[in-house]
């Protein structure tokens, strides 16, 4: 506890310190850039991550802490760094979804409630980053930092200490994204489209370099998971042999890998318009607004993926375990992963169907993207198919999984609508989109999460989470969720715009209904902490494996 | 030791259905079922607001054609999903069981044949969406040609045949409209829900937008791409008027002239 405090402690002095000295003689954006980069090592040394690079460097074995207190501190075990995960993108989920919260009472009624429309941007926006920065660590940086090394058979990652760094990161990050709410917030939700993002206040300027400071913590673990995946697995473990998550892994890293750099460099972009005079967007100079967004999308589509494809891996690691058979057309599966890889970098211009890009262009972006589904489908015939004549062990972990799969098949279906060019002139920009995405990532990606943490939360823990709760948990999240979500496709086709504090009175009572219904996800989130905190506290002990699994995680 | 332990399926006479039904009949009773039950609710509430365009008719043709595809998809795939849980689930108190494995020639079958309807499908709808977005999009021959200045937060047409300035928009019922799109700042996009059609306004260029107004009234237009502050409140009125109102209206000297 004390190494957190104390990088804390750092990055704030240290910021704020070199921010102000340098508002002197450097314009204001300039300053606050310059102090946040100093501020973010000043955290690190802080956390204790000089004195790792000290062991290596002395080729010193790093000291053993034991206890809770590991948590707190710059570590390279893979397993203390994935809890640190899971627990991280825990509190964004709660933060963030305490926005959510905001949003709904502010929605339930026409007209503005108390929130003025700059406020309401911003929280909206930090609502949707935030979720975006869950979906993006949680099970990647949760669930695959635990489990994969374990499930390859290695000790460790390839680069523990990257590793550590890329987790690191994220804390600064995340407190710079949410001080935003105080320096004038910022009106671009999460994708900030130029000219929009290159002007107005300080912000804007935090979303960017927060945004940029993800993007580098996400490229460091997806080259480790590369890295490691490929380079140190067990003898014998080939490639096909692998366990069906440890491919969505290896395929998420990749997508990681080699688009991130890109949103990076538009982000770059951004940041040089605002802090050193650049014009890449400005119209006026030569600059050209629809570049960032190709750009942005050619990171932030193949994005989604990364959220997807390790949810559709813990999912496919699950059916089996508690269908009591080997997952069907499991080589089939795994291509398929690879098929969602090389597809979803041709697919980002479905965005820009409404964007002024040249019409005929938009063909082509819709074959690809509705090509995507061939590749998806297999998940489900695979997920099918392991249910098919198995025997199934209705535990909170397979409920989870079994509500990904409606979840995911509302999502998935309703996708098409805005792959389809001309339907999506019609619904781009309105709540069937919101409604859609929310079924993939919330309804699909936080699904998974959930099942994947029930499921590895005797592993994790020792302990045994309490059955009842999580099916509290999982029914209320279901019911909840769809009776929240489903009405927002029908907002969207009746004409309510994305991003708007404001609606038609025709569209009060859904509303209302929406924002009611939306208190049993709030109800279900907290069943499912306190279900955590109390069963780790004082759960009963677990058998070394409770759920006569048989990836190598489970072996004693 | 899994291959001893776990039963192989054969071909044969299924004992997996319910009361003598095999599985595969009851699973199709039931997605029928579900999809007429879906379509019905599709067809009771109101989805989309009324077409007011041309093109909005083609849109929701469209929308119509996917849901008829989507529904059956999603019934069968939920129903042999329900039917699983309900069917394969243990009770509670059973010995411990493993279950059953396809043996490998009927499973490559089944992928074969999953793959290939897939794809089936996805070209067959890529090539119709192809279709009808070019029967929207449709010629580049119109009969009015408006200015569309967008700035935040507020929108501003220009006739220049009628050398006219506006600050709601007015539009010739039948007639083909060509706006001429752009932005004073940042991105906007143009949108009336009940011509469907979207558009972004950009600085810095031009965008077009054709379509043709297909019924009188009036309608509201939407600021659909998130735009700063005022974002929620960039509206405009929009009348679509008979198209000798709308020559009457273009003449009048005093008309909002500026």
């Amino acid at each position: 506890m004390t190494n957190l405090i104390r990088g804390l402690v750092s990055f704030g002095v240290a910021s704020l310190a070199v921010a102000f000295l340098l508002a002197r003689a450097l314009p204001r954006e300039a300053a606050a850039s310059l102090g946040y980069l100093v501020g973010l090592f000043a955290f690190l040394i802080g956390v204790g991550g000089l004195a790792a690079f000290q062991h290596w460097l002395k080729d010193k074995e790093e000291e053993q802490v034991h206890g809770w207190q590991r948590y707190f501190r710059f570590t390279t075990d893979h397993k203390v760094i994935g809890v640190q995960y899971l627990v991280t993108s825990l509190v964004v989920f709660v933060l963030a979804g305490v926005m959510a919260l905001v949003i709904r009472v502010e929605l339930a009624k026409p007209g503005l409630q108390f929130l003025s429309y700059d406020t309401y941007n911003t929280v909206m926006g930090i609502h949707g980053i935030g979720m975006i920065v869950v979906a993006l660590i949680a099970i990647i940086g949760g669930l695959g930092n635990f489990s994969v090394p374990l499930m390859i058979g290695t000790k460790d990652m390839a680069f523990p200490r990257l590793n550590a760094l890329s987790f690191w990161i994220l804390p600064p990050a995340v407190l710079l994204l949410l001080s935003s709410l105080v320096t004038g917030g910022f009106d671009f939700g999460w994708t900030a489209y130029p000219p929009l993002s290159v002007r107005g206040p300080l912000g804007k300027l935090f979303f960017v370099l927060a945004f940029i400071s993800v993007g580098f913590s996400s490229i460091f673990g997806g080259v480790n998971f590369v890295a490691t995946i490929s380079q140190l697995r067990a003898k014998g473990m080939s490639l096909f042999k692998m366990p069906i998550f440890v491919w969505s892994i290896l395929a998420a890293g990749i997508i990681i890998v080699l688009a991130t750099s890109v949103v990076a460099s538009a982000l770059l972009m951004i940041l040089f318009d605002r802090v050193l005079g650049t014009t890449f967007f400005d119209p006026s100079q030569g600059g050209n607004v629809l570049l960032y967004q190709h750009l942005f999308w050619f990171y932030s589509h193949p994005a989604v993926y990364i959220m997807i494809l390790p949810a559709f891996g813990v999912i496919l690691e699950l059916l089996p375990v508690y269908a009591r058979k080997p997952l069907f057309a499991y080589r089939l599966a795994a291509l398929s992963f690879v098929a969602i890889v090389v597809l979803s970098f041709v697919v980002w211009a479905h965005h820009l169907f409404t964007s002024g890009m040249w019409d005929a262009l938009s063909i082509p972006f819709m074959v690809t993207t509705e090509l995507i589904s061939v590749p998806t489908g297999v998940v489900f015939l695979s997920a099918l198919g392991t249910l098919w004549l198995g025997k199934l062990q209705l535990k909170t972990p397979m409920l989870f999984a079994l509500g990904f799969l409606v979840n995911f098949l509302i999502g998935g279906l309703t996708g098409i609508f805005n792959a389809d060019v001309p339907t999506d002139l019609h619904l781009q920009d309105t709540w069937f989109v919101v409604a859609h995405f929310h079924f993939t990532i919330m309804g699909g990606a936080i699904f998974a999460w959930f099942a994947g943490i029930y499921h590895w939360f005797p592993k994790i823990t020792g302990k045994m989470y309490n059955e009842t709760l999580g099916k509290i948990h999982f029914w209320l999240l279901l019911i909840g969720f769809n009776a929240t979500f489903i009405p927002m496709f029908w907002l969207g086709t009746r004409g309510m715009r994305r991003r708007v504090a404001d609606f038609p009175p025709d569209l009060a009572s859904v509303q209302l209904w929406i924002s009611l219904v939306g208190l049993m996800v709030v109800l279900a989130v907290a069943v499912f902490l306190f279900n955590m905190i109390r069963s780790w506290v004082k759960g009963e002990s677990a058998p070394s494996n409770p759920w006569e699994a048989r990836t190598l995680e489970w072996n004693p | 030791m899994e291959q001893k332990t776990t039963p192989v399926l054969k071909g044969g006479s299924d004992p997996n259905g319910i009361r003598g039904l095999p599985p595969y009949l009851i699973i199709a009773g039931l997605t029928v079922l579900c999809s007429i039950g879906l379509f019905s609710v599709v067809s009771h509430v109101r989805m989309m607001p009324e077409a007011a365009s041309y093109e909005a008719t083609w849109v929701d043709q469209a929308f119509d054609g996917l849901l008829k595809l989507t529904i059956p998809i999603f019934s069968l795939v939920l129903m042999t999903l329900l039917f699983s849980v309900v069917r394969f689930r243990t009770r509670p108190g059973r010995p411990h069981e493993e279950g059953v494995r396809f043996d490998r020639s009927r499973g490559e079958f089944v992928e074969v044949l999953w793959i290939a309807i897939s794809l089936v499908l996805t070209v067959g709808l890529a090539a119709f969406g192809a279709k009808e977005f070019r029967l929207i999009r449709g010629t580049d021959q119109a009969d009015v040609d408006i200015q569309v200045n967008s700035s935040q937060w507020s929108w501003e047409f220009f006739y220049p045949s009628y050398n006219q300035y506006a600050s709601s928009l007015i539009l010739p019922e039948g007639k083909r409209v060509r706006l001429l799109l752009t932005s004073k700042d940042v991105v906007h996009s143009f949108w009336v829900p009940e011509f469907r059609v979207k558009q972004d306004a950009l600085p810095g260029k031009v965008v077009k937008l054709l379509f043709t107004p297909s019924k009188t009234g009036t309608y509201q237009l939407l600021c659909a791409e998130l735009c700063g502050t005022e974002h929620t409140i960039m509206t405009a009125r929009v009348n679509v008027v008979d198209a000798k109102a709308f020559e009457a209206t273009m003449k009048e000297e005093s008309w909002e002239g500026r």
